[in-house]
């Protein structure tokens, strides 16, 4: 490199003061940073990125304790006071992870930006810095900037917040960027947009980016050369591209080799049924017949008026024998409210859902129980999902003992014999789940479901809170059960390469509706709608994409789904948007072989609007 | 117009609160035993004049057709009248009741429109010595959770909420007023005699607030935002000043609006003791002298006066805090 | 994500603390305090004092001696006697003694309307905050209308009209002071009824009454017991402001409202009818307050971490 290194870390080393001893979360770090150079930092959960993004810009509190040099342009910045620190703060810009929490919940967006800018440079007047705001404000595409100025930061979505932050860190023109798994909270198109925002903003004002992230992939769109950290240790230090061809140290292949592909093999798919079977034929055990869900919400600045929010609008499907469904999209497109429909703790506002050909909203009693005991709900999040103060055992009984059964002997013989199936260890019968790891909480909730024997499984995002690793063995264990047991499952998930693994038909939502429903490869290889292929672009993989983001990613973020605009609700984000779009909502067509998509453009031979007798 | 709709709702709400608390304490007046009529005409009057007047005053029909006939003068504003107190002068009673006094006994709303400004004012210096003394104590034990401040508010807010306050008041009339001869306390000669009784409540007031700005402070100074907003470059002044401290005035309001009824109960008491013509000592000697219209018209008033203080409080909260705006 | 958090989930989280149940630690917590312990030693002193020491000197509390009338406490004054260690009061009847009687029907009042405040508090709030909706509403405002009218009112009112006994006294104050109850327990079972495990235990066909009754009560319940020491001292200041406006436990029985009401006249020339049993009720609330207070910030320390 010519010239000098902007920022240039010398044996940084972070300990944690605790009660005993302390513990080192960091060890003998060491790396320069050159001037617009964007430095990627690839590490686990707990690795200590967070501890190291904070220490280089001197962000961390007791009982974080650090030593070593952070030279900021020759000058060492690592331990300076706070007084002496707030001249560089012009200079040295960090964004954290969580977007929302970053601003004073109380005061508008634009106005803590402004006094932000104020505070690092208090020459600039009030008037040039609400004007310099507004103008990056609309250069980082958020609509009506100047109205947007005043909003609160409650008001803004999560990406939007984040692009607001990135205001925020980029309005004193700084040198150095540090972003902090910017991208961890974001849906996938959104995490997109901001990266690309990020390399736009470093040519336009010269910055240097230190990106962080716990995603090999996410850093490799972002960065020209990455760093890997295992366990407070810089492993190993390559150009972004060499470290994915050539990873030299043991943890970055095992990194390398853990992120799913998608296209380049084709993955061991669960097949019980027929790969080919006739769908018409075998009748579904779920079926979805124009299912909506409709919420009132108040509407503000009202006496007493509400407003409808359509979460569901007129989603019909099957879902067969020994399917392993899933039904995917990004947060806000309704795939949780027909998690609930699902499972009935909500009734839909209208149409029906049929288990077995029976209707189930009008169940109640002995029916209503004989629908639980075939269909069961595997939970989110593993931390949550379990009562804090009750047995493992005692929770496997919980729903026996709801169903009537009384005979203690065969209950714990029957709690038993799930624990062994699911490969809980019996000696965790009286253990209390505190202390468990996600994975074997998340097995828990598993053997709680599977103990009814059900014959459909319910899994809402069960995978989404477990390390690589963990969510292969998991999905492995679903494989056994599903051939020992003849299982349906149903999984609710934003992750597409988990679906890619583990499912073999999948409806994409979006606003409420499925815009797409297609076979496995049918929908990863041969998608129909153009949401579909985003999703596809924007997938954190190393492999080449299929789908290109220059041509696929969309603008901009889904509207309300109140007051939902006439005709597509996508066509606002629509690259191929055309008049009839804005005329009329597409209805799913048929795309033969099962593959069906709502859009306009699908014109397959004798494409034909659907109803619910040939969807599925 | 969203200040507009969220007072109109908020009203609403209100009148049915108001509705309920007159109900009930209407209720609660005709079920217990005790009979007013028999306190008006006095012992020595024979049963039969009792009920002939009872019933002449309606007191022996049904509850809800009393009930439905003073909510009907309620709403034309007539409170009605005292039955004891006559519209000047010393609180009459006894043998020598006589219907044709009736129209001389004072309306119940004007014994009340007497009273309330007194003990507005007394609530109000109450609360602006409470509000001074634990923001100092509370904001500064806050910043620093174990730290010297922080233990000082306990052990004071520890003390303070063990002290009765009719205790006090004798103990603090005792040394300031009688030994002390610094402040007047019994009785009302102009505003200084506020001040004591405005002392006594202000102690009985300030453990809560003190603990509700202790911990709100210490809540906020946790959150996400403080620590980001060092790295962004703002000073800890600007921190705690203009984000820390808007962020816990509105649990602190919350509170104020909650602890209002405590704070008018303390009132009564301190009122009664160093005998200062308010609300309290009105509500008392009602009681006392079984005076069921002006309990009622009380119980009107102050529910109503809550309904309002928790209006302006949650407006104020929402205009701190956007996102309460529901 | 915070330093604390990526930490922790790094580590792994064994910690046989946690096994306890939380009351157990929240327990275990406020007793390594100062202050409970200070709070805890009075207060056994006091009521150790209440129980015993009325029988073991065998004075009664309403014997008028006319010739042992207004002895100040030891070394307090003139004529001051070992006998009568806080001197007695205008009719010669023992102060200690009184006073200590006067704490029993206090602590006995303040216990017994709280708990009544808790069962009625806790179960209308758990209702109103795991149903929602109608419910929710309804019960809101009850407690709003509830709560905009002081209790003291109320007490006065009702107690004022009829005759109070002990069981109206009790009665009264349990009934007037539950909405605060109310409120807290709607919140924490309105957050509760939205986390996973209770919609798992609907999934899996649990009736309500069952979720309600043996998930979130055994969870829910006990935190809130905590606090409610701090509320047995504030209904301890009410039972005694009650005796004091003349509402409370009648005489001859000493309540500390009653004696402080009587002693009030003989402020100048025997200022301790009245402050004696103010500063025995002081210590009593010192006590439980110091106790309720570090179990609150005992449950706020756990409750924050767990």
């Amino acid at each position: 490199m010519d010239m000098p290194p902007v920022l240039s870390v010398r044996d940084l080393s972070v300990d944690l003061a605790g009660p005993v001893a302390g513990r080192r979360i960091l060890d003998a770090i060491a790396f320069d940073v050159a001037p617009r150079e964007i430095v990627g930092v690839v590490g686990a959960t707990g690795a200590g990125k967070t501890v190291l993004a904070k220490a280089l810009v001197n962000g961390l509190e007791p009982p974080l304790t650090a030593r070593g040099t952070v030279r900021f342009r020759g000058q060492d910045i690592l331990n300076l006071a706070p007084r002496a620190m707030r001249p560089l703060r012009r200079e040295i810009a960090y964004v954290g992870a969580n977007p929302m929490g970053a601003l004073d919940p109380t005061l508008p967006v634009g106005h803590q930006i402004a006094e932000k800018m104020r505070a690092v440079n208090p020459a600039v007047a009030a008037a040039e810095a609400r004007r310099r705001v507004v103008a990056l404000l609309d250069a980082v595409r958020i609509p009506s900037a100047a109205r947007r100025f005043h909003d609160y930061p409650s008001q803004f979505s999560g990406g939007m917040m984040q692009r607001a932050l990135l205001v925020d860190a980029m309005i004193s023109d700084p040198a150095l960027l540090v972003a902090d798994n910017v991208t961890q909270p974001l849906d996938v198109t959104v995490a997109a947009q901001v990266i690309r925002l990020m390399r736009e903003l470093t040519e336009r004002f010269q910055t240097a980016i230190l990106f962080v992230s716990s995603s090999l992939p996410v850093a490799r769109e972002a960065a020209s050369r990455t760093l890997v950290i295992d366990s407070g240790r810089l492993v190993e230090e390559q150009p972004t591209e060499a470290l994915i061809a050539r990873p030299r140290h043991a943890y970055t292949r095992d990194l390398v080799a853990q992120i799913p592909t998608i296209w380049t093999r084709s993955p061991a798919l669960p097949r019980t049924g027929e790969p080919a079977r006739d769908r018409s034929e075998s009748s579904p055990v779920i079926r979805l017949e124009d299912v909506s869900q409709t919420y009132r919400v108040r509407e503000r600045g009202t006496f007493a008026g509400t407003s409808a929010l359509r979460a569901v609008r007129n989603v019909t499907f099957d879902i067969h024998k020994g399917d392993s469904f899933a039904v995917v999209g990004e947060s806000g497109c309704g795939k949780s409210t027909l998690m609930r429909l699902l499972s009935r703790l909500e009734r839909p506002s209208g149409g029906r859902i049929l288990c077995d050909g029976q209707d189930i909203a009008p169940l109640s009693g002995p029916a209503l129980l004989g629908f639980r005991r075939k269909l069961q709900l595997v939970l989110q999040d593993p931390f949550n999902s379990l009562p804090p103060r009750t047995g493992i055992g005692a929770m496997l009984e919980a729903p026996l003992r709801t169903h009537g059964w009384r005979d203690a002997g065969r209950i714990r013989e029957r709690v038993r014999a799930v624990m062994n199936d699911v490969g809980l260890s019996p000696a965790l019968y009286d253990a209390l789940p505190v202390g468990l790891s996600a994975g074997q909480r998340q097995r828990i909730n598993v053997a709680r479901a599977m103990v009814l024997e059900p014959e459909i499984l319910l899994m809402d995002e069960t995978l989404s809170s477990l390390d690589q690793t963990e969510q292969f063995r998991l999905l492995a264990l679903f494989e056994k059960l599903q051939r020992a047991h003849g299982l349906t499952y149903i999984f609710i998930s934003h992750d597409l390469a988990m679906v890619r693994k583990a499912c073999n038909r999948i409806a994409v939502m979006y606003l409420g509706e499925v815009v797409e429903l297609a076979d496995n490869e049918r929908l990863f290889f041969d998608p129909g709608h153009p949401y579909t292929k985003a999703l596809l672009s924007a997938m954190p993989t190393l492999e080449e994409r299929r789908y290109r983001p220059e041509e696929c990613l969309l603008d901009g973020e889904p509207p309300s789904p109140i007051d939902l605009p006439a005709g597509c609700a996508f066509r606002s984000r629509c690259p191929r948007a055309f008049a009839p779009c804005a005329a009329e909502g597409p209805h799913l067509v048929t795309r033969g072989a099962g593959a069906l998509a709502a859009c306009h453009r699908v014109t397959a031979p004798g494409a034909r609007p659907v109803n619910a007798d040939a969807a599925g | 117009m969203f200040v507009l709709s969220f007072l109109a709702r908020r009203l609403a709400q209100g009148a049915i609160i108001i509705t309920l608390v007159s109900l009930l304490i209407f209720t609660l007046l005709r079920v217990v035993p005790g009979d007013p009529v028999r306190l008006m005409v006095g012992g020595m009057a024979p049963d039969s004049l009792v009920e002939q007047i009872a019933n002449r005053m309606g007191l022996r029909d049904p509850i809800l057709v009393q009930f439905g006939r003073y909510a009907g003068q309620v709403v034309r504003g007539d409170l009605g009248h005292s039955f004891v107190r006559p519209a000047n002068g010393a609180a009459t009673g006894g043998a020598n009741f006589d219907d044709a006094t009736r129209a001389e006994r004072a309306p119940v709303a004007a014994l009340i429109g007497e009273a309330l400004p007194m003990t507005l004012q007394l609530a109000a210096l109450a609360l602006a010595f409470a509000l001074a003394f634990s923001s100092l104590v509370g904001i500064a034990a806050g910043l620093r959770p174990g730290g010297l401040a922080d233990r000082f508010a306990f052990a004071v807010s520890s003390i303070f909420i063990s002290l009765p306050n009719f205790w006090l008041a004798i103990v603090l009339a005792l040394l300031f007023s009688v030994k002390l001869g610094w402040l007047p306390a019994v009785g009302y000669g102009g505003f200084s005699y506020t001040i004591l009784p405005a002392i006594v409540l202000a102690v009985e007031l300030s453990p809560v607030l003190i603990r509700t700005l202790s911990g709100a402070v210490a809540a906020q100074m946790g959150e996400a935002y403080v620590a980001v907003g060092r790295i962004r470059g703002l000073t800890e002044t600007r921190i705690v000043g203009a984000h820390v401290l808007r962020n816990a005035a509105v649990p602190l309001l919350n509170l104020l609006g909650v602890q209002f009824s405590s704070l008018l109960g303390g009132v009564i008491i301190v009122e009664y003791i160093l005998d200062y013509p308010g609300l309290g000592l009105l509500t008392i000697n009602a009681v006392l002298q079984r005076d069921f219209p002006l309990i009622q018209g009380i119980a009107i008033v102050t529910s109503a006066i809550f309904v309002v203080i928790n209006i302006l409080v949650d407006l104020a909260a929402t205009i701190i805090d956007p996102r309460l705006a529901y | 994500m915070s330093v604390e958090s990526s930490l922790t989930l790094g580590s792994v989280p064994v910690d046989t603390g946690r096994s306890r149940s939380i009351g157990r630690r929240i327990l275990g917590r406020a007793a390594r305090a100062t202050g409970f312990r200070v709070g805890l030693g009075l207060l056994g002193i006091l009521v150790l004092a209440t129980v015993l020491y009325p029988e073991l000197s065998g004075l009664d509390p309403g014997k008028m001696d006319v010739r042992a009338r207004l002895l100040p406490p030891l070394f307090a004054g003139p004529h001051w006697n070992w006998a009568h260690p806080l001197g007695t009061d205008q009719i010669g009847r023992d102060m200690l003694v009184r006073c200590l009687i006067g704490l029993r029907y206090s602590f006995l009042i303040g216990v017994a309307s709280t708990a009544l405040t808790l069962v009625i508090g806790c179960a209308l709030g758990m209702v109103a905050g795991y149903f929602g909706g109608r419910t929710d509403a309804v019960l809101m405002r009850i407690t709003d209308a509830q709560l905009s009218i002081p209790m003291i009112i109320l007490a006065i009112a009702v107690l004022g009209v009829s005759r109070p006994t002990i069981p109206a006294i009790i009665l009264v104050l349990g009934l007037s002071n539950w909405p605060v109850y109310a409120r807290v327990m709607r919140s924490v079972a309105m957050a509760e009824r939205g986390r996973e495990y209770v919609r798992a235990a609907q999934v899996s066909g649990a009736t309500h009454a069952r979720i309600v009754l043996t998930l979130l009560t055994p969870l829910l319940v006990p935190p809130i017991l905590f606090t409610s020491v701090l509320d047995i001292a504030r209904m301890m200041i009410f039972e005694s402001t009650l005796g004091f406006l003349g509402l409370g436990v009648q005489p001859p029985t000493p309540t500390f409202g009653n004696i402080i009401a009587d002693g009030r006249k003989y402020l100048l020339n025997a200022w301790w009818i009245a402050t004696m049993p103010g500063v025995f009720l002081g210590l009593t609330l010192i006590g439980l307050n110091l106790i309720g207070a570090a179990c609150e910030r005992a449950r706020n320390a756990i409750h924050g971490g767990a």
